[in-house]
């Protein structure tokens, strides 16, 4: 397995976080949880923009690991 | 007209004027009696008795003893919500026990309670050793609570510095195999969701004898047909694994890359992951 193919799988899983998150931090009846979730899925967010923009680099670097 | 009708007359106009007093005089006196209100309810219930069979013959002067027993206390309780000094008097003072941890025998004395009893009351809280206790004393009512001493006072999280997330009540939402509708829109959902959280596991409305759902919005479900193992909700516990997966992906992302900057990048999402797990442990594992 290729890094850039592991970056891939790691957003993968960031993403899967991410709306499991969205799902609790809409449907939990107390204020704090809602806070705290919601605080978890702007930090996810940002992980996965991260990600993303280094997965571009890598995919520059190793072009002929690209995915069609 | 016939002794039996007046006897019929007069019991049913007791039990229901002795019904209205009842409710008049309210809950905070039937859970909890002290000496005094079970003096009057014994009179109210004797003096109703000897109403209604006729003993008193009189229904004017039964009705003056059965109201001054029964309205009196109540007016007294007003009174002694204005006046300490009032409450006191209906009600005593409570006796300090133990002081402490040292058994207080003028106290005892006063309420005349052997060593012997008060140590069968302390069994009764759990409290083998009277040791344990700090302060001990005896209500009003004739109860005694017990104040153990703080190292054998039970643990709880925030003597482990623990942190738990904030639990509201939970919300029946199915009942006998219908919904409740008027409990689903309190927690500000619908029959819709309900409808699909049931045909996500593959359930019918009508097998479901019971469904909660708690304060973070999962829904249990208890079945007619206990043959059926039903997979409790787990996706709190999978999400906080999932975060730790790519928390260490992350860490490791970090050590095998050669770029300074990426590897800066990997480290800084690492530790912020870590925080992240830090915040919501408490609301994803317990």
């Amino acid at each position: 397995m290729t890094v850039g193919s592991q970056v891939k799988q790691t957003i993968a899983s960031l993403k899967n976080a991410q709306a499991t998150l969205k799902i609790y931090s809409i449907q939990s009846q107390s204020e704090e949880t809602r806070r705290v979730f919601n605080e978890a899925l702007s930090t996810t967010g940002e992980i996965i923009s991260g990600m993303e923009a280094r997965l571009k680099v890598l995919e520059f670097e190793e072009p002929q690991y690209k995915s069609r | 007209m016939p002794n039996s009708f007046i006897i019929l007359f007069r019991s049913l106009l007791m039990f229901f004027i002795t019904l209205l007093l009842v409710r008049l005089i309210g809950k905070k006196r039937s859970s909890r009696l002290n000496s005094f209100n079970f003096i009057t309810f014994g009179v109210l219930g004797i003096l109703a008795a000897l109403i209604s069979v006729g003993l008193i013959g009189n229904l004017v002067l039964g009705f003056i003893a059965f109201m001054v027993w029964g309205l009196l206390p109540i007016a007294l309780d007003y009174l002694g919500l204005k006046s300490i000094w009032i409450h006191d008097l209906l009600y005593g003072k409570e006796t300090i026990l133990i002081k402490q941890g040292k058994i207080m025998e003028d106290g005892l004395n006063q309420v005349r309670l052997t060593g012997e009893e008060l140590l069968r009351e302390l069994r009764s809280k759990n409290i083998f050793n009277a040791g344990e206790v700090e302060f001990a004393l005896m209500e009003t009512t004739g109860e005694i609570n017990v104040l153990p001493k703080a190292d054998y006072q039970p643990v709880t999280p925030h003597d482990c510095g623990q942190k738990v997330a904030p639990q509201t009540d939970l919300q029946t939402v199915i009942l006998d195999g219908k919904s409740l509708d008027e409990n689903l829109t309190t927690i500000g959902l619908n029959r819709g969701w309900l409808n699909l959280q049931l045909e996500r596991s593959e359930i019918l409305l009508s097998n479901v004898f019971l469904g909660q759902v708690d304060s973070s919005g999962d829904l249990y479900l208890d079945l007619y047909d206990d043959t059926i193992n039903l997979p409790q909700p787990k996706i709190k516990e999978l999400l906080y694994a999932n975060l730790l997966k790519i928390q260490a992906d992350l860490t490791a992302f970090s050590l095998e890359t050669q770029p300074q900057d990426a590897k800066d990048m990997y480290a800084d999402y690492a530790r912020k992951l870590k925080g992240i797990l830090k915040k919501t442990e408490p609301f994803l594992l317990r």
